[in-house]
C-alpha cells in the first residue's frame, strides 16, 4: 500500500514537474523574525505568483538546491564553496569559513496552488526536512477597511486573521489580483504587501516586478518526508534545546557556546516557541 | 398556544432572514474561447464601495458568495492580464456569467532587488541596475557610481585607488588593456552585475605561487545579450553658435558574446568637443622599451582649467574592430584601431608693460592646427592553462602627427611640425608548470621603432628647419626557474638585453644669438646580462617579496663619448597584509642606481619649438633613487563601505641638474654638471559609501603633494618646492521616483617656492550638478550645471557658469528622440587680466558656444 502511495505521489510529481505554469509577478519581501536573543533577525525572501500558483523562497538556498540538484552541478557548487571558503595556509593545511560562500542558511519553501486547494511547506525540523500541507481557506480574514497604508506605491488595505498561534494584520491591495503574499499568508482579494504579527514577526515588500519565470516545483524532493506540523515543530524545539546532547550522545564530543557582544562565550538561551516560534501553536495546545 | 405561536414567529421570521440571504454566484470566463478562469478575484463592495465580502474563482471558474443584501452593491472581478470587470448586482440576473477581456495589467514596478554589493570569498559582486541612475548610459557612467571603484574619462578602472589588471567579459579577456572601448561602449542595460576579484593572478600557472594585490573586473551580462549580437547607435545633428556652423555626434556600437567568439564593434565621430583618441589607449601598454621620446614640442594654447569638453574644437572619428576566438585550448585576438582627431585652438595674450617712456603692448595671437591619424593593430595568441601559460603578442602602431601653429603680434611666426611615429613588436611569453611546485619562463621580446620630427618655424622672413631621425631596435631574451616550497617561492630570471639606437639631427640655420653646435650623429648602444632572484613567502596571511635584479651592461657610444661598462643593483622589497576579507595594507620599499635616459645624451642643439632650443649632456651617467610607500584598504561589502589610503616618498639625486639660459628672445635648456637632489612626497585617500535609502552612493576624496627639485636659470641656482591640496566629494541618487540627481565638488590648492620665497596660495573650486527630472516613464528632462571658481593671483578669481540642458522622450525600448542644448547663456570666451607691478597680462581662450543637438538613438 505505501509502495503504491509513493508511486502515485512521484506520478503526481511528474505531472506537476511537466505542467510548468509561467508566473507573472515576483515580489522580494524583507522578513524580521526575533533569534533566540529577542533580537530581530532580517533575511530576504521571494514570492513567485501567478493568478493559481505560488512559490515561496529564499533566493540562494534556490540557486544552490538548484545546483545541488544535478550531478555536475553538484560537483561545481562544492568547486565554488571551496573557493570561496577554503583557505590553503602556506604549510598545505586547509581552513574552511562557511559563511564566506554561499551557503544555505534558509530552508522553507512554501507552494501554494489553487488547483488542489493547498498550501505545501517544506522546511527544515531540528535536523530532518519534512513537509505538510494545509487547506487554502484555513485563514479568515477580517478586511478592517479604515485602515490603509502605501507600499512600493500601491494603496493597501487591513485585514487581522488569527493564525496558528499568533495574530496577524495584513496589508494587500486589490489593484494586484493574486490571492498570495509572504510566507503561508493567504486567502485575500489582492497581494499581501505588508504582514505583521504580535511578537516581533514582520513582512514587508521591497519590490516588485514582472516576470515570465517558471514556477518550477521544488528541487531535490525525495529529501522531504512527510509530517505533522504540530509535532513536527514541537520535535524541532527539543531539538534546538538538546543540540549537544544529541550530537553528544551521537558520539561526538562538542560543546555548543555562543559568543555574545563582546566576544565572550555564553551560554546559549533556551529556544521557546511562544517567544521565538512564528506558530506557536504547538505550545498553546500541548499545555 | 403560545408557545406554539412563539415558535411559528420564530420559523417565520427565520425563513425571511434566510430568504434575505442571497447568493452571488456565478462563473467566470475568458472572453472568445470561453474557457473557465481559475484564480480570478471577487470583490463584493456595498454602494459606498467598501469591500463587504471576497472570494476567488474555482478550477471552474466558478464562484460563490452569500449577502444579506445586494441593493446597490458591485462585484470587482479582477485577474492578471485581464481588464477589471465591474458588474452592479441590482441590474444582473443571478448566477451571472463574466467575460473577462485579456489586457495588459500595468504594474508599478518597483525592481526586485539582489543586494546592492555581495561578497563571496575574494569576489565582490555588484548588482548594476542597482546602481544606475536614469541619466546612465554605458557601465562606465554606473561603474563611477560603485564605491571603491573609480573611472577616469577615459574609462580607466582602479579598484580601491588601484589600477585592475585585467577587464573581462564574460570571463573572457577581449579587449586586452583597452577596455575603454568596453567601458564607454557597453549600454549598462545589457549588463547584470559587476564582479570585482580581488588579487586576481591572470596566469593560472602562477595561481598559488606568485602573489597579485591588483584586482580584476569581470562583467556577467544579462542573459538577452549573451549568444547574440547587441547593437546601439545614436545619429545626432545640430548647429552650434561657435564654432559657427553644423555640429554632429554619431556612435555605432555592435557586440557580440558567444561561447566561441566575441567581437566589439565600434564607430564613433563627432564635432562636439569629445576627444575620441584616448577612447582606444592600451591602460596596460607597458612603456616601450625603445625608449625614443619626442624631441620637438609645440602644442596648441589650452584653456586652463575647464573641462575639455568646453574648450576642444575638434573633427574626431574613431573605428575599432576586437575580435576573440576560442581554438582548441587557447584564444586567438585580433584589435585593430584606427583614429583621426583635428583640433583647432587659439588664444589671444595681450602684455602691456608701464613705462615711464610710455606704455609698451606687446600682443600675441596663436591660432593652430593639430590633424593626427593613429592606426593601430593586436593580433594575440594565448594558452592559459593551469599548468601552460603561452601568449605572443604581435603589435604595430602607425602615427602621423602634423601640427600648425601661427602666432601674430609682436613676434610673429609659424611654425609647423611632422611628427610620425612607426613601432612594431613582438612578444613571446611561455611558462610551464612540472609537478605542482616548479616553474620554467621563457620570454623573447622584440622592438622597433622610428621617430622623425621635422620642425619648419618661419620668422622675420627667414625658415629655420629642424630634422631629427631617432630609430631605436631592442631585444631582450629571458629564461626563468621557479619553484615553491612551504609558502617560500624562489625564482631566478636571467636573460639578455641588447639595443641599437641612432639619432641624427640637424638644424642648418641657427640664430646668431646661440652659440655652439646645431648636429647630432649618435649612436647610443647597449648589451646588458642581467639576474633578477626573486624571493616570495608567504606566512599566517602576509605575502614578502624580495626582488634582487644586478645587471651588468657595456655601452657603446661610436666614439661620440666614452664607451662605459657599469654594474646596477636595485634591490626591492614588499609585504601584504591581509588579517582579514575586511583589511588589507602593503609596505613597499626600494632603492637602487640606473642609468640616465639615454635621449639626454645630446651635445648638439635641438628646436624644440620657435622660443626653445635644448642642449644635452656630452658624457654617461647613473643615477639613484629611494622610494617607500605604504597603501591600506578597507572594505565592508554589506555596509557598502570602501576606503582606501596611500602614502609615497621618493628620493632621487642625479649627477646633473637642468639649467635655464635666455639668448635675446631665445630660452636655452641645458644641463649643468651639479648635483641635483630631488625628493616628492603624495599622500591620497579616498572613501566611498553606498545610499541606500535612495538608491545612491557618496565619495569623499583628498590628496596631498610636495615636490621639491632643483634648476639653474640664468646661472642661479633655484630650488623650487611645488605643493599642492585637494579634496572632492561627489554624491548621487534618486531620492524620489521622478528625480535623480549628481553632485560633484572639486577643491584645490596650490602653491610655488622659490629659494624660499613663497608665492601666495592659489586655490581652484568646481562645482558640477546635474539633476534629472522623469515626470513620465517615457520623458527625462535633465539640467546640468557647472561652475568653476578659479582664482588667478593673490585675491582675484574668475568664474565661469555654463548650463545644458536636455530632453529625451523614449518612444519605446528600442527607440530614444534627444534635444540638447549645451552653453545655454552662450559663453563664448574665457578671459582674464592679471597684474603685477609692472605690468599687466590679459588674455582670451574661446570656449564652445551654444550648441544646440538632436539625437535618436536605436538599440536591439
Amino acid at each position: 500500500m505505501k509502495k503504491l502511495l509513493t508511486l502515485t505521489a512521484m506520478c503526481l510529481v511528474a505531472i506537476a514537474s511537466v505542467a510548468q505554469e509561467k508566473a507573472d509577478i515576483l515580489v522580494s519581501y524583507e522578513c524580521v523574525s526575533p533569534n533566540k536573543m529577542m533580537k530581530p533577525v532580517t533575511s530576504r525572501m521571494s514570492l513567485l505568483a501567478s493568478t493559481t500558483k505560488a512559490k515561496w523562497f529564499n533566493d540562494l538556498s534556490l540557486w544552490v538546491d538548484s545546483l545541488k540538484s544535478t550531478p555536475e552541478g553538484k560537483a561545481q557548487y562544492m568547486e565554488i564553496l571551496k573557493k570561496s571558503c577554503m583557505t590553503v595556509e602556506p604549510d598545505g593545511s586547509t581552513t574552511w569559513d562557511l559563511s564566506k560562500g554561499p551557503s544555505k542558511k534558509v530552508y522553507t519553501y512554501v507552494f501554494t496552488n489553487l488547483a488542489d486547494n493547498g498550501v505545501t511547506l517544506y522546511g527544515k525540523f531540528g535536523e530532518d526536512q519534512g513537509f505538510y500541507t494545509e487547506p487554502i481557506d484555513e485563514m479568515n480574514w477580517t478586511i478592517v477597511e479604515d485602515s490603509t497604508t502605501t507600499i512600493l506605491g500601491y494603496e493597501c488595505i487591513m485585514a487581522k486573521s488569527d493564525y496558528h498561534g499568533r495574530q496577524w494584520k495584513a496589508w494587500f491591495t486589490p489593484e494586484i489580483p493574486i490571492p498570495f503574499g509572504p510566507w503561508k499568508l493567504r486567502g485575500l482579494p489582492g497581494l499581501i504587501l505588508k504582514a505583521d504579527a504580535d511578537g516581533g514577526f514582520s513582512f514587508v515588500a521591497t519590490g516588485l516586478e514582472r516576470t515570465d519565470r517558471i514556477i518550477t516545483p521544488l528541487y531535490l524532493q525525495e529529501d522531504y518526508s512527510k509530517v505533522d506540523r504540530l509535532k513536527a515543530l514541537d520535535n524541532a524545539e527539543y531539538y534546538m534545546n538538546n543540540e549537544e546532547n544529541i550530537m553528544n550522545a551521537q558520539g561526538q564530543s562538542v560543546k555548543i557556546y555562543m559568543l555574545d557582544d563582546n566576544g565572550n562565550k555564553i551560554e546559549v538561551p533556551k529556544y521557546d516557541g511562544l517567544k521565538h516560534s512564528i506558530e506557536p501553536d504547538y505550545k498553546i495546545k500541548n499545555e | 398556544m403560545m408557545n406554539r405561536l412563539i415558535f411559528i414567529l420564530a420559523f417565520v421570521w427565520a425563513t425571511l432572514t434566510v430568504a434575505a440571504q442571497v447568493n452571488v454566484s456565478g462563473v467566470i470566463v475568458e472572453e472568445g474561447s470561453n474557457e473557465p478562469l481559475t484564480g480570478a478575484s471577487v470583490i463584493l463592495r456595498n454602494a459606498e464601495g467598501k469591500i463587504k465580502k471576497y472570494a476567488t474563482s474555482d478550477v471552474k471558474g466558478r464562484f460563490s458568495i452569500s449577502t444579506p443584501e445586494i441593493k446597490g452593491y458591485t462585484l470587482d472581478v479582477s485577474m492578471m492580464s485581464f481588464a477589471k470587470q465591474t458588474v452592479k448586482l441590482d441590474s444582473v440576473q443571478l448566477p451571472v456569467k463574466i467575460i473577462m477581456e485579456a489586457s495588459a495589467t500595468m504594474l508599478k514596478e518597483v525592481a526586485v532587488k539582489a543586494d546592492r554589493i555581495r561578497e563571496q570569498g575574494d569576489t565582490i559582486t555588484y548588482t548594476v541596475g542597482s546602481f544606475a541612475q536614469a541619466q546612465d548610459r554605458s557601465i562606465g557612467d554606473v561603474l563611477k557610481r560603485m564605491p571603491g571603484i573609480d573611472v577616469s574619462n577615459a574609462g580607466k578602472i582602479q579598484y580601491q585607488g588601484e589600477d585592475i589588471n585585467k577587464f573581462y567579459i564574460e570571463g573572457s579577456d577581449l579587449l586586452g588593456g583597452k577596455y575603454g572601448i568596453a567601458t564607454n561602449g557597453i549600454n549598462h542595460d545589457d549588463v547584470g552585475a559587476v564582479e570585482v576579484m580581488e588579487n586576481h593572478q591572470p596566469m593560472q600557472v602562477l595561481s598559488g605561487i606568485s602573489f597579485s594585490d591588483k584586482a580584476a573586473i569581470n562583467l556577467k551580462l544579462k542573459n538577452k545579450a549573451k549568444a547574440t549580437w547587441t547593437f546601439h547607435g545614436d545619429a545626432g545633428g545640430g548647429y552650434s553658435w561657435q564654432p559657427d556652423g553644423a555640429v554632429w555626434d554619431g556612435e555605432l556600437f555592435a557586440m557580440a558574446v558567444m561561447p566561441g567568439f566575441q567581437n566589439i564593434t565600434t564607430l564613433k565621430t563627432n564635432n562636439i568637443g569629445e576627444d575620441l583618441s584616448a577612447s582606444a589607449t592600451d591602460f596596460f601598454a607597458s612603456s616601450r622599451a625603445t625608449g625614443l621620446s619626442r624631441y620637438v614640442s609645440v602644442s596648441l594654447p589650452g584653456v586652463p582649467n575647464l573641462s575639455r569638453k568646453r574648450t576642444l574644437f575638434n573633427h574626431s572619428a574613431l573605428v575599432s574592430t576586437n575580435s576573440l576566438w576560442k581554438v582548441k585550448n587557447g584564444e586567438f585576438k585580433a584589435q585593430i584601431d584606427y583614429s583621426f582627431n583635428r583640433v583647432t585652438a587659439q588664444a589671444a595674450n595681450i602684455t602691456t608693460y608701464f613705462l615711464e617712456s610710455g606704455d609698451r603692448v606687446i600682443t600675441e595671437n596663436r591660432d593652430g592646427r593639430d590633424r593626427s591619424h593613429s592606426l593601430s593593430g593586436k593580433f594575440i595568441y594565448e594558452v592559459n592553462q593551469k599548468t601552460t601559460f603561452i601568449n605572443n603578442t604581435l603589435s604595430t602602431n602607425i602615427d602621423w602627427d602634423d601640427v600648425r601653429l601661427g602666432v601674430t603680434g609682436s613676434l610673429p611666426n609659424d611654425q609647423s611640425a611632422k611628427l610620425p611615429d612607426y613601432y612594431v613588436a613582438n612578444k613571446f611569453k611561455m611558462i610551464k608548470r612540472f609537478n605542482g611546485k616548479h616553474l620554467v619562463t621563457f620570454q623573447s621580446n622584440n622592438e622597433w621603432e622610428s621617430l622623425p620630427q621635422t620642425l619648419n618655424v618661419s620668422l622675420d622672413g627667414s625658415t629655420l628647419s629642424q630634422h631629427i631621425g631617432d630609430h631605436a631596435f631592442y631585444t631582450h631574451e629571458s629564461a626563468a626557474y621557479a619553484f615553491s616550497i612551504k609558502g617560500v617561492t624562489v625564482s631566478l630570471e636571467g636573460g639578455v638585453k641588447g639595443y641599437l639606437r641612432s639619432l641624427n639631427t640637424e638644424l642648418p640655420d641657427m640664430p646668431e644669438e646661440i652659440p655652439g653646435e646645431t648636429e647630432n650623429v649618435l649612436n647610443t648602444n647597449y648589451f646588458t646580462v642581467y639576474a633578477t632572484p626573486k624571493f616570495e613567502y608567504w606566512v599566517k596571511r602576509v605575502n614578502f617579496t624580495l626582488n634582487a635584479p644586478v645587471s651588468f651592461a657595456h655601452y657603446t657610444f661610436d666614439k661620440a663619448i666614452a664607451n662605459r661598462s657599469e654594474v646596477y643593483f636595485s634591490p626591492s622589497l614588499s609585504m601584504n597584509w591581509k588579517p582579514n576579507n575586511r583589511f588589507s595594507m602593503t609596505l613597499r620599499g626600494g632603492t637602487g642606481r640606473s642609468p640616465m635616459n639615454l635621449n639626454m645624451i645630446q651635445p648638439g642643439y635641438i628646436m624644440t619649438n620657435y622660443r626653445t632650443f635644448k642642449q644635452g649632456v656630452d658624457d654617461f651617467y647613473n643615477s639613484t633613487s629611494q622610494n617607500i610607500s605604504a597603501s591600506f584598504a578597507y572594505k565592508h561589502t554589506r555596509r557598502g563601505v570602501f576606503a582606501n589610503a596611500m602614502v609615497m616618498q621618493s628620493w632621487s639625486h642625479l649627477p646633473y641638474t637642468m639649467a635655464q639660459q635666455l639668448y635675446g628672445d631665445y630660452i636655452v635648456y641645458s644641463y649643468t654638471d651639479a648635483k641635483s637632489e630631488g625628493q616628492n612626497l603624495m599622500a591620497m585617500g579616498s572613501v566611498g559609501k553606498t545610499l541606500d535609502f535612495m538608491r545612491g552612493s557618496a565619495n569623499v576624496n583628498g590628496s596631498f603633494n610636495r615636490g621639491e627639485s632643483h634648476l639653474f636659470s640664468e646661472n642661479n641656482a633655484v630650488n623650487s618646492v611645488s605643493l599642492g591640496w585637494s579634496v572632492g566629494a561627489k554624491i548621487n541618487g534618486t531620492p524620489m521616483k521622478w528625480l535623480s540627481f549628481d553632485y560633484r565638488i572639486d577643491f584645490s590648492k596650490s602653491q610655488l617656492r622659490m629659494n624660499g620665497v613663497k608665492n601666495s596660495w592659489l586655490c581652484d573650486m568646481e562645482n558640477s550638478l546635474l539633476i534629472n527630472i522623469m515626470p513620465h516613464s517615457k520623458w527625462e528632462w535633465r539640467i546640468m550645471g557647472e561652475h568653476y571658481r578659479n582664482e588667478l593671483t593673490s585675491g582675484t578669481y574668475k568664474n565661469v557658469f555654463l548650463l545644458d540642458t536636455k530632453l529625451v522622450y523614449k518612444l519605446n525600448k528600442r527607440i530614444e528622440l534627444s534635444a540638447m542644448l549645451n552653453n545655454i547663456f552662450n559663453q563664448r570666451t574665457y578671459n582674464y587680466t592679471t597684474y603685477s607691478q609692472l605690468s599687466s597680462f590679459e588674455s582670451q581662450r574661446w570656449l564652445r558656444g551654444r550648441e544646440l543637438l538632436f539625437t535618436i538613438s536605436l538599440r536591439k
